[in-house]
Parts: C-alpha cells; sequence; structure tokens
C-alpha cells in the first residue's frame, strides 16, 4: 500500500484553536444533481437525441435451448426504412466480465441458451419499422435438451449448455469452490448442540425503473462514443474493444445520468455492441432501448440457492463449527459466476467469530435467464439461511438472539477463520442500537400471539483487492483541476448510479480544500475525460474513491498553501483554508477568497491541477481464491424488525425495521440513511413479494412490473436508519460501505420475528401466504400430536 | 401524421405525430421533454405520470391526440410556474426533495413529485397514510419511500410555518430545521450542473453529455 | 419503448357520432374510455384495431345523477377516482365505491372508468403478455392459438373475469344501458342487468357485440337497511387486479335479520359468479344474535364449496380458493359493520 491510499479519520485543518473540525462533511449536504433530476433536466440514456439517429431492435430465442442451423436476414434487409441487420456472425468474439469465462456473445453464434437469448439486431429509421424487421428475420432452430433445474442440469447432462470439448464430464458445471479452515469435525465433536437444516433462496432482479438504453455514434476519423446505461464504463470499454476488434484509444464510453442499477447494469450487454456495430455499418447514430420484458430476460440478478447449513455451538452460545453446501443456479452464462461462488462462501466470516468452517458450493448452467450481482452479491443467500440456522441455535440453548449474536462478535482488528483482516467493527453498537430502538427487552417474546420481533446480523465488503482483471494499476483514480474562476472540476472514473458518489467527490474536495459545493463540479464515468476507476460495484466507491479524492486534493492543498504562505511569507502550517476563504491562522485580518489562492498558487507553480489514486493493500488468504471477497474494510448491519402474521390469510406484514449500519463514518448521513432505507426495503421486499422465475416452459413467468412485484408505498414498511460510526482507519475519513450491507439482515430478521410471533420457522424463500398457512397448520398438528401424546400419558 | 394541438406546461403547440403514439412519446420524442420517463412500458410504474387538468395520470396510456383540449403540466413545468407565480427557485416540492436526499437515481422521481404535487393542491394537510396512498401509484426502486415521505411532509411544513420532524438518522441536529445547520441553503445553484451526471445543458437539438460527438 | 401497432383514432362528441362510427368500421372499430385496459392490451399485440373510438367527449356518458326513486345513474365515462369518492355513492352502493377505490393505483382510477371496469378483458397469465412472450409458446386459445395452457387439453378459454367492480354490480341488481344502430341506421337502447352482461367464455365473457355502446350503470336504490362491502385479495397494496374479489350485499329486515343477502366473487373464472348458497345461509339471521357466527360460518364453508380458482392468473390458486371462506367471512363481517372494503393496507 502506497502512502496515498491511507489518509487518517481526522478532518484536514487544525483550527486556531487546534482543534480540527469538520466543514462539511457529516452534513447532510444535497447531492450534486439532485435539483437536476427534480426539475427533469437530468439526460439519462435515452434522453440522448442525436440528429439523424437510427433506432434498433434485437432479435430473441423463442426457444430455451436450441441450436442455430440457419438465419436468413434477407427478407428483413430488404424492407423499406432498414439500415443494417446483423448476426452472431457479425461479432463472434466471445466476451464475459470475468475474463477467464468469456462464454458470452453480443449476438448468438451457434445456439441460444434461454428464452430472450439475442440473436440478431436491427437498425432502421424508428423502433416501428425495426420492429417490422425483426419478423421478417428467419431463424432455423435444432431443438436441444433443456434443463430448467439445476440438479437435473448436474446429474443428466446430455446437451451441455456450455459444451468443453476437452472437459466433456464437466456437462453443465459452471464453477465448484469447496474450502476448509479449521477443524470442523473437532468443532462438531466439541458442541453441545448442533442444528442442521436445508433453506432456499429463490431468484429476484434488481428491477431499476430506468431500462436499459445505449446509443453509439462512429465518426471517419474512426472513432467510436457509446452512451450506455452502464454503472461500469471501464469493463464495457475493454469489452468494446476486443469484441469489436478497435484499439481501445478509439472508444469512448460515457454513462449519462443513471437511473438504478443495483448491480443490474454490470456487465458488458448485447445491446453495447450490437448499437456499436450498427453505429460502425450504417454511419448513424444508433439508440436501443430495451423494453421492460427484455430488461428480465437480461436479469444478471439474485442466484437461486438451495443451502444446507451445520451449526454447532456450545451450550454458552458460543458457534464451534459451521458447514456448508450449497447448490447455486447460475442461469445460462456464467456473468459475475465465479465470483459469486466464491462470495457464497467467503463472505460468511463476520460478525462472528468461528473457529472451524468448511464449504463446498457448485455453480450450475440452467437454461434461464442468466444471474448474475445483485445488491449483496452473492452472500444475501447464505447469510439468510446462517442467521436463521443461529436463531435455532438460540432457541435450542434457550438464548436471547440478540446475546447469542453477542457471545459470538469477532472484535475488531482481528482476522476471519478464513483469512481475511477485518479492522474497524462496530457490530456490538449496530446491536445495541437496534435493541434499543425495538424495545426488544420489553417486547421480544412478550407481544401478542401473531406479533413478533426479529433480529439479524450481517457484514460486507467496502470493496476488494481482486480487480476483475488481474493488473497492479490503481483501482480508483481522480484528476482535479483548478479554475482561475474559483472553480474545481473534479474528474472520476467512478460510477454514480444514484447512490450519490459524484455528491460524495464533490463533499471530499471542498472539505481539503476549504471550498462551499457550488464551487466544485464533477465530471463522471466518461472514459476521455476521466482517469480509471473499476466503477460502481462491489461498494467500493466511497472507500476506493474517496480515498483517491482526499489523495488528489491534499496534493493541490500543500501546493496552494504553500503558494499564499510563500506570498505571505509564513509559515504554511499557519495557512487556513475554509468556507471559500484562505486566512492566517495567526492574523485573521490577512484573508482573501479561495479565487484570489488559486491564482497566486498559479502565478507561481504554473497551471493547476493534481491527480489522486488508491489500491488496495495486499489482502486475503494464502490460498486459491484468498483475494475474493478481502476487503481493507468490512462494514456491519443489524437489524431487528417487527412483524404481523395474520393467521387466517397467511400474510405476513412488516410493520417496522430499525436499520443499524456500521458505515466507518457518514460522510453524508442523508446519503447513508437513503442507502441503508433503500438495501432494508429491497431485502423486505424479497422476502415477502418478488420472485424472478420461469415457468414450465423455460419462459420467465411474468418479465412485466405488473406481475414482478416490487413494492409500492402502500406495501413498505416504516424504516429507521440508525447510523453507527466505527471510524475505519484506512477509509477516507474512517468511512465504509452504506450501499449493500444493510439489505442482508433484512431476510433472516423477518423469518425469525415470524417466529417470535407464531412459532413457525420459515426456511423457504419467499414468504409467501400459502408456505405460513401452510407451516401454522403443521405447527398445530404438531401441537395436537403432542397434546394427544400427553393425555395418553 | 396528424398535427396535434397540445397545450403543455400552459403553451398551446402545434406537433405532428402519427396517431398511435401515446403522450410519453410525443412529450420525449417530439417536444424534447424528456423529464418524463418510461419504466415499464405499459401503465404498471408510474415514472410517465403527468398532471393532466391538474390530475395525475400516465402518459404512457394515453393516445396523444385525446390529450388535445387539457391542460398537460409535466415536470418541466413547475420551475417556470412557480416562477411565474412570483416563487424563487423551484417548485416547494421539487425543493424539498432535493433536500431530503429523496432524489437518488431520479428515474421515477419526475412522476413522483407530480402525484405529490397534485396531493398537495388537492389536501392541503395529508396525513402519512394519505401520503403513501397517494404515491402509491409511483415505484420507487432507490429510497424505500422513506425519504420521500419526508420531503412531502417536509413541504408541507414549509407552508404552514411547521417544523418539521427529524428524522432517525439525525438524533442531534434536525437537519431541515430552520437553523444554520440545517440543509436549507442550496448546496449548488443552477450552475452546478455536471457533465458526467448526463445533467449538462443541451446543445441545440442534439442533447448529449459529452463534450467531442 | 413497446409500440402501439398503428390505428387512428376519433373522439365522438355524442352517442350517435360514436355509434356511426361503430357503424362504418365495423369489426375494424374498437371503443376506448379511460384506455387503461386496452392500451395495454394494444401493445401487447391482442388487439389491432383500424380505429379507436374514445368516448371520453361524450358529455351523455359523464357523471353521477338520482333519480326520483332514488336509483343511482353513473355514465360509463366516470372515472374511478370520481365514484369512489363521490358521497351519494358511497352511501347508496358503498360495495360499489370500495371496489372502484381499489382498482389499480390511483393514477389509473384518474384515468379507468366505470364502463371500461365493466367491459374489462378477461385476463390470464398466458394471455397478457407481449406478441413474443406468447408466441414463444405457440400462443393460446384466447388469442392467435389452438392451445390452453391453464387446462391441459382444454378447449374453452378460461381467462378470469377480473374488474373489480362487476360483482358489486351484481350484488346490487344493477343494470346496463347499452345504445347501438340496428340495420336501418337508427340508435336503439337496450337495457340489460349486469348478471346477463356476462357469460362463461374467457375469450370474450359478454353477451354484447362490438357495435354496442355502453351509455350507464343504473344501480337501483337498495332496501332501507342495505348493506354492502367488498373484499379484495391482492399481493401488493395498489397497482393489482383482484386474485379473488367478493362483493357482499345484505339487506336487513326491522328487527335487524337479514330478509336478503347476494355474494358475488371475481377473479375465479371467466365470469363472476354469484355465491347463492352462501347467501341462503344468511337469510333469516340476525346480526351479532345467537346463530349468527354459525351462519357467516356456513356462508364461508358453501362459498368454499362452490369456488374453484383455476391457475389462470398469477399466483398460487390452491391459495386463492383458501382465501375464499376468508374474504366472504371478512366481508360479511364488514358489511354487516358498515365497514370496509376489506383489504390487506
Amino acid at each position: 500500500m502506497a502512502s496515498r491510499d491511507q489518509h487518517g479519520i481526522h478532518p484536514p485543518f487544525a483550527d486556531a484553536d487546534g482543534k480540527r473540525r469538520f466543514g462539511v462533511i457529516g452534513k447532510p449536504l444535497r447531492k450534486v444533481d439532485g435539483i437536476a433530476k427534480a426539475t427533469g433536466q437530468a439526460v439519462y440514456a435515452d434522453d440522448i437525441q442525436l440528429p439523424g439517429m437510427l433506432h434498433a431492435k434485437t432479435l430473441r430465442s423463442p426457444h430455451a435451448h436450441a441450436r442455430i442451423v440457419r438465419i436468413d436476414t434477407s427478407r428483413a434487409e430488404a424492407l423499406p426504412g432498414v439500415h443494417a441487420v446483423i448476426t452472431g456472425r457479425s461479432m463472434p468474439i466471445p466476451y464475459g466480465v470475468i475474463p477467464w469465462t468469456p462464454d458470452e456473445n453480443a449476438l448468438a453464434v451457434d445456439r441460444v441458451r434461454f428464452i430472450g437469448d439475442e440473436v440478431a439486431a436491427v437498425a432502421a429509421v424508428d423502433e416501428d419499422t425495426a420492429n417490422a424487421a425483426l419478423e421478417l428475420i428467419d431463424v432455423e432452430y435444432e431443438l436441444l435438451a433443456v434443463y430448467l433445474d439445476p440438479v437435473e442440469a448436474l446429474e443428466n447432462c446430455t446437451d451441455a449448455i456450455h459444451p468443453n470439448p476437452k472437459r466433456p464430464e464437466r456437462g453443465n458445471l459452471s464453477k465448484r469452490v469447496e474450502l476448509d479452515f479449521g477443524d470442523v469435525a473437532d468443532g462438531f465433536e466439541r458442541a453441545d448442540v448442533i442444528v442442521e437444516d436445508d433453506y432456499t433462496f429463490h431468484g429476484t432482479t434488481h428491477t431499476a425503473i430506468e431500462p436499459h438504453c445505449a446509443v453509439a455514434t462512429y465518426s471517419p476519423d474512426k472513432l467510436l462514443t457509446l452512451w450506455s446505461a452502464t454503472q461500469i464504463t471501464h469493463y464495457v470499454h475493454r469489452a468494446l474493444a476486443r469484441v469489436l476488434e478497435l484499439p481501445a484509444h478509439s472508444i469512448r464510453v460515457i454513462q449519462p445520468c443513471l437511473g438504478g442499477a443495483f448491480g443490474g447494469k454490470s456487465d458488458p450487454f448485447s445491446l453495447e455492441f450490437c448499437v456499436a456495430k450498427l453505429a460502425m455499418i450504417t454511419g448513424r447514430p444508433v439508440k436501443m432501448l430495451w423494453t421492460r420484458e427484455e430488461v428480465f430476460y437480461a436479469h444478471r440478478g439474485r442466484h437461486p440457492m438451495r443451502l444446507h447449513y451445520k451449526t454447532g455451538a456450545t451450550k454458552d452460545g458460543k458457534v464451534t463449527a459451521v458447514d456448508a453446501k450449497i447448490l447455486i443456479d447460475g442461469g445460462a452464462y456464467s456473468s459475475f459466476g465465479l465470483v459469486t461462488t466464491y462470495y457464497s462462501g467467503q463472505l460468511l466470516t463476520g460478525p462472528y467469530d468461528f473457529p472451524a468452517y468448511h464449504y463446498d458450493s457448485t455453480r450450475v448452467f440452467t437454461n434461464k435467464p442468466p444471474c448474475g450481482p445483485k445488491r449483496g452479491h452473492g452472500s444475501v443467500q447464505p447469510r439468510f439461511a446462517f442467521e436463521v440456522q443461529l436463531d435455532e441455535v438460540a432457541e435450542a440453548l434457550a438464548m436471547d438472539p440478540i446475546e447469542l449474536r453477542r457471545a459470538n462478535w469477532q472484535g475488531e482488528h482481528t482476522k476471519t477463520v478464513n483469512g481475511q483482516r477485518i479492522t474497524s467493527n462496530g457490530f456490538m453498537q449496530c446491536l445495541a442500537e437496534v435493541e434499543r430502538a425495538s424495545r426488544w427487552k420489553e417486547r421480544r417474546g412478550k407481544l401478542p400471539f401473531g406479533r413478533g420481533l426479529g433480529v439479524a446480523g450481517s457484514m460486507y465488503i467496502s470493496g476488494t483487492n481482486y480487480p476483475i482483471y488481474p493488473n497492479d494499476m490503481p483501482q480508483a483514480g481522480i484528476q482535479l483541476k483548478v479554475d482561475r474562476s474559483g472553480l474545481v472540476m473534479a474528474f472520476t472514473g467512478g460510477n454514480d448510479i444514484g447512490q450519490g458518489s459524484n455528491t460524495v467527490v464533490r463533499t471530499i474536495v471542498c472539505e481539503e480544500l476549504g471550498l462551499e459545493p457550488d464551487m466544485v463540479r464533477v465530471v463522471a464515468a466518461d472514459t476521455d475525460l476521466c482517469p480509471v476507476d473499476l466503477g460502481a460495484y462491489s461498494s467500493r466507491v466511497t472507500f476506493m474513491v474517496g480515498n483517491a479524492t482526499i489523495d488528489a486534493a491534499r496534493k493541490l492543498r500543500h501546493q496552494i498553501a504553500g503558494a499564499v504562505a510563500a506570498e505571505w511569507e509564513i509559515d504554511p502550517g499557519r495557512i487556513f483554508m475554509g468556507s471559500g476563504q484562505v486566512f492566517d491562522l495567526e492574523d485573521r485580518a490577512k484573508c482573501i477568497s479561495s479565487m484570489e489562492a488559486f491564482q497566486i498558487a498559479e502565478a507561481r507553480c504554473d497551471t493547476l491541477g493534481s491527480t489522486g489514486a488508491y489500491n488496495t493493500p495486499t489482502l486475503g488468504g494464502d490460498y486459491r481464491g484468498g483475494t475474493i471477497g478481502a476487503s481493507p474494510a468490512y462494514s456491519f448491519t443489524a437489524h431487528a424488525v417487527e412483524v404481523q402474521v395474520d393467521v387466517e390469510t397467511g400474510r405476513i406484514t412488516v410493520d417496522n425495521c430499525w436499520i443499524a449500519h456500521d458505515c466507518g463514518r457518514a460522510l453524508n448521513p442523508m446519503l447513508v440513511a437513503g442507502q441503508m432505507e433503500g438495501s432494508a426495503y429491497m431485502g423486505l421486499a424479497e422476502a415477502v413479494l418478488e420472485h424472478h422465475d420461469v415457468n414450465r416452459f423455460g419462459l420467465h413467468a411474468g418479465p412485466s412490473l405488473l406481475d414482478y412485484r416490487i413494492p409500492t408505498s402502500v406495501d413498505t414498511p416504516e424504516l429507521h436508519a440508525l447510523i453507527v460510526e466505527s471510524l475505519d482507519p484506512e477509509g477516507p475519513y474512517g468511512a465504509k460501505e452504506a450501499g449493500e450491507g444493510p439489505l442482508h439482515p433484512s431476510i433472516p430478521a423477518i423469518s425469525n420475528a415470524v417466529f417470535d410471533a407464531v412459532g413457525i420457522r420459515l426456511r423457504h424463500l419467499p414468504f409467501t401466504p400459502g408456505k405460513v398457512l401452510a407451516a401454522l397448520r403443521e405447527r398445530r398438528a404438531a401441537e395436537t400430536a403432542v397434546g394427544s401424546a400427553k393425555e395418553s400419558v | 401524421m396528424r398535427v396535434l394541438n397540445l397545450t403543455v406546461n400552459g403553451d398551446a403547440t402545434e406537433v405532428a405525430a402519427p396517431a398511435h403514439w401515446t403522450l410519453l412519446e410525443v412529450l420525449r420524442y417530439r417536444m424534447g421533454l424528456t423529464g418524463s420517463k418510461q419504466g415499464c412500458d405499459k401503465g404498471d410504474c408510474g415514472a410517465c405520470t403527468v398532471l393532466i387538468d391538474g390530475e395525475p395520470q400516465l402518459s404512457c396510456l394515453t393516445v396523444a391526440a385525446l390529450a388535445e383540449g387539457h391542460e398537460i403540466t409535466t415536470i418541466e413545468g413547475l420551475l417556470p410556474a412557480h416562477l411565474r407565480a412570483g416563487g424563487e427557485g423551484p417548485d416547494p416540492v421539487q425543493e424539498a426533495f432535493d433536500r431530503c436526499g429523496a432524489l437518488q437515481c431520479g428515474f421515477c422521481q419526475p412522476g413522483m413529485i407530480l402525484s405529490a404535487r397534485a396531493l398537495l393542491s388537492e389536501n392541503p394537510a395529508p396525513t402519512r397514510d394519505e401520503i403513501k396512498a397517494a404515491l402509491s401509484g409511483n415505484l420507487c426502486r432507490c429510497t424505500g419511500y422513506t425519504q420521500i415521505y419526508q420531503a412531502v411532509e417536509l413541504a408541507l411544513a414549509e407552508a404552514t410555518g411547521a417544523e418539521p420532524a427529524s428524522p432517525s438518522w439525525a438524533p442531534g441536529e434536525n437537519p431541515w430545521a430552520k437553523t444554520p445547520e440545517g440543509n436549507a441553503r442550496p448546496a449548488v445553484g443552477a450552475a452546478g450542473l455536471t457533465e458526467g451526471t448526463g445533467v449538462a445543458p443541451s446543445g441545440g437539438d442534439s442533447r448529449t453529455n459529452g463534450k467531442a460527438h | 419503448m413497446l409500440r402501439l401497432p398503428k390505428f387512428e383514432v376519433a373522439a365522438p362528441q355524442t352517442v350517435d357520432e360514436a355509434l356511426a362510427l361503430l357503424a362504418e368500421y365495423g369489426a375494424d372499430a374498437m371503443l376506448m374510455a379511460g384506455g387503461t385496459d386496452l392500451v395495454p392490451n394494444m401493445k401487447h399485440g391482442l388487439f389491432e384495431p383500424k380505429l379507436v373510438v374514445s368516448v371520453s367527449a361524450i358529455d351523455e356518458l359523464q357523471g353521477v345523477a338520482i333519480e326520483d326513486d332514488g336509483t343511482l345513474v353513473i355514465g360509463a365515462a366516470t372515472t374511478l377516482q370520481a365514484v369512489a369518492t363521490n358521497d351519494e355513492v358511497r352511501r347508496r352502493a358503498p360495495a360499489f365505491a370500495q371496489a372502484a377505490g381499489l382498482v389499480a393505483g390511483p393514477q389509473l382510477r384518474r384515468m379507468g372508468t366505470v364502463g371500461g371496469n365493466v367491459m374489462l378483458d378477461t385476463r390470464c397469465q398466458w394471455y397478457n403478455q407481449t406478441h413474443f412472450w406468447r408466441k414463444s409458446l405457440g400462443f393460446c386459445l384466447k388469442k392467435d392459438g389452438s392451445l390452453c395452457h391453464v387446462v391441459e387439453g382444454g378447449s374453452k378459454c378460461v381467462a378470469a373475469a377480473s374488474n373489480d367492480t362487476a360483482p358489486t354490480l351484481m350484488s346490487l341488481g344493477a343494470k346496463l344501458v347499452f345504445a347501438r344502430r340496428n340495420s336501418e341506421g337508427q340508435v336503439v337502447r337496450k337495457t340489460l342487468a349486469v348478471d346477463d352482461l356476462y357469460k362463461s367464455d374467457g375469450a370474450f365473457n359478454k353477451k354484447v357485440a362490438g357495435d354496442e355502446l355502453l351509455i350507464a350503470v343504473r344501480i337501483p336504490a337498495g332496501a332501507p337497511q342495505h348493506r354492502g362491502a367488498y373484499g379484495k385479495l391482492r399481493d401488493r397494496g395498489s397497482i393489482d387486479f383482484p386474485l379473488l374479489g367478493v362483493a357482499v350485499r345484505i339487506d336487513l329486515d326491522d328487527a335487524g335479520a337479514v330478509a336478503d343477502a347476494d355474494l358475488v366473487a371475481v377473479a375465479l373464472q371467466a365470469r363472476p359468479i354469484r355465491l347463492k348458497k352462501a347467501a341462503e345461509a344468511l337469510v333469516g339471521n340476525t346480526p351479532g344474535k345467537p346463530g349468527w357466527d354459525e351462519a357467516v360460518d356456513a356462508a364461508a364453508e358453501a362459498a368454499y364449496g362452490q369456488c374453484h380458482p383455476m391457475p389462470n392468473i398469477p399466483g398460487d390458486h390452491d391459495y386463492r380458493r383458501e382465501m375464499v371462506p376468508v374474504y366472504v367471512r371478512r366481508t360479511i363481517r364488514a358489511a354487516v359493520a358498515g365497514e370496509g372494503p376489506v383489504h390487506h393496507v
């Protein structure tokens, strides 16, 4: 780790009294783009209209698994208004977001793998003409065996979805990871209680309200420009260069304002390649906007998992060993699946300490829309199973579930069983906060039948040191340009996807240079203008982009303060910068505006600017895959939820959710709370409403916002964000992530609350009213059986 | 192709469009009023909500030709209307959404803000349950709705002079109180449009957010 | 964006003009009120009319009136929001007002109309989908195909009546006024009981032709001690169509006993179904008096015996069946208490 990567937790300036105070950090400042969004001025991908722009549409496979025998596009090409038709042969080079698994094509080359897989694309004068042309493309398919069930896909593979001639024995296996830490057998040997059970996590999807959209232009001097609703500009850039066989320097990728992502815009997508290729062929700008239905086919959502967990504990509640076996339904392509498979095991090892851990995770290809990273990638599913199982351990030991979790806390500045370094850890305070706010002690186990409280905890990464493609360059880079007008421009490759990362950049620049918010503007996610950043995923942005911003701004501060000090012939330590002014701490009469200070510095030092960067320290366990999930800092969360169960209808109503989250330091508490509330909402929705599934034909069961039921306002509980600050030694001013961690505990906390309410254990998602009724019936039957047994005694 | 006579944001406008185009398509792709968003294609999400004669309706299900003779208000119309009425800056509802952090990705918010605007015009003192009910046709995927309710309640409090409630995440200073510590002062003016967030002022007919194209 | 097929649009000002257009275009014309059902259906390629005839500009189709005998007359193009919030409608026909207030979400109730809800197309998870989706499965009985995906080997469409107001109007004995042009070109009107509008064919569940225009809904004055409520099962508290709807009308006599009752359920099969035995179980019993709880249970049991939801609309049909007695019980109780609707939020 370079010195640029660590900046401490303190404000940059000491005031005259020697105390350090933040100027803007920690304040609920408005967002850089709030008013633009509120007034309809913000420009999203589909808002871009270019002169002469063509509209493109995609032909999709109606078959779940088939070989493409022949494609005839001649009738489509002959339709007036059609400018180009492309197929898989137009762009045969495969790609994949993970370089080790390039198993996707922009358009299917010889095989389709799910209903909705992309087969051809048309550019025409308008959408109606492009749609009409799709109907004129003749495709001959040879049908192959269809695999909808992962067990079936693994055990009875005759037509592998991704044939591997060198290793045919792999069949439909996508990835398997088995890792063993500590002495698991001994752990179970020492246990006073062992709980073992099966759990199911269903499929869910991101459902950003903005559908995917991309626009491309190609100029005769061979510059390709792509505007795309992506959350990772850099990987799209790399994938375009590879597939289109263009030098990367002749491609510019720009992320316009983004209407939500949640992981669903992380992969390079077919439409990005298609509009680029169609623009190159036609010489016209080309736009493709996916319909909502197409977004459901593109998916990359939460992997369905079948999980088997076994946990041992001593009678004082200390966990002695955990053993997990997980089957992961991957859908048709790899996507981030290699990482998913690791994450399903790697990210369980906090906030609790356990001495022995074994997991065995297998990802399988099936003929369904491909799964990928959704908020809390790979770890939401095992967290659900484990946190429910911990409640079962508490029940078996007659322990309070919060006390059980306290008893197992791993502590700060420690190491997990799988070799991950833990720095700050505010989990105990999170537990205390939800215990207090939910009035746990007075109410848990004491509410009337039908009402209950449940708790769960979790941890998550603030980015990892695994940069998708191996390289030694920084993970985050930033440039600052200082203008004589008093304006500072920040150029960041980071992707603001609504979470507010540009606001974080601006706030940090303001803090370091003592500026008012309107003196800093941010340009982001434009590969021509901004240094490379690895994008908005793995909750890496605040931590990594934040540190890079401090790095760049501190260099500038030294330069400007040095110049002003030289001008005033005083020690640079006497220079204070704040609220748009620069003054001498020992002589307040010496005071100039930031703009004047910039001009003094520019005169003395030439044109002003700086760069900043961040890279992770060396982290991770010393084993294959040990760096996956190795984060420079982990966030911690606890939720308490309050539910009502209607025992006649089986409906679970979540009334309240208290979300305590250790984000290190809240650089902007309002934005942190927004992430916490949004995360909790999304988890609650997965638990009780949403289900992304296919029907018996492999066709998406209901690809619309009517049939895929995301909660409305009246379906969402009261959410109470409780911020915990542990001040991480390596985070920017101590900050860690807040955007994904707070989703995890929602789901198990509901299951645990339902147990408190009506005494049933829900282990299989989603918690539909029908399942609740069935479990209630089972419980009554068991009680009756016990009752009659007692009578007979 | 028909020539439609539409009254949008107070202006009578002639615009040519095929008869089968929806109002959303005409607003976005013929008139350049791209503030109304398209999320679901068919009336399930509320992102395309506009006010028709003051009532929140879905422009994606409105055949444009049938909007003739009605007053259409889009998100772009609120700020100018507020200025015309002698107000400062954006409509108080827009301002409150910004102050409360209710705009994450912002995609659902034009529709959400118009539903909220209509509610406050119709009911000067809605309860939280009434706010929830009135917004229940506008899906938001980012916020969990909490900061949206807080924004509507802040706009209400500002209108009545009442003290807004403090959020759970601010046990100390109330960020929305009328104190210097609050965020009533705009963090950034109209000049704060940034390129990378796609909010560049448009140049000519083409709207992009990069310099070179 | 999902596109509408090409069509022309007309917005006649009078019933006569509208009927003239229907006569001229025949099967190529379709009536549209709020468009909240027809427009998505057209985007899905389910209907491709050459001419869409909007009835929104016809004054005669607007508004709520009360005739001397207490009959409520509701113009077919009156919005659902308008009736749901109309004090007279709420007082005289509470079940109907409640049902109108639970249709879809706030914006759609301001667009959607009473007539549109009465005339709503039946719904099915295999039908309310895009052209691509339906084509992938070789289409279905209701549209473009010869297979039923709900009932394997089925030859009759079982798409479900999904209009919330229909069962309430049936329970209230409402009548519908239709107008059409006869072969001589004269405008003739007919009155049809709501009961007689629907038939058990999911492909098209109405006994009127495409050239007939619904003018008004007439709800006769209720009994002096009229009670009514609507219960709606759905996943979310807004936007969604019913997974089950139950309308209850109870008329009490002077002694407070049930003199007459009617229960109608929707979102089960192609037409709303009258729960005759359930209603009979209530008659003669007095709310709050001994025997009442048993009567309500008997009504619920009878409804359960009669209702057999199919996997036509989304959701677990076994669960929907299980909810029949629950919603029948709860909606009866709400009606008697002057409460409702029965809805989870």
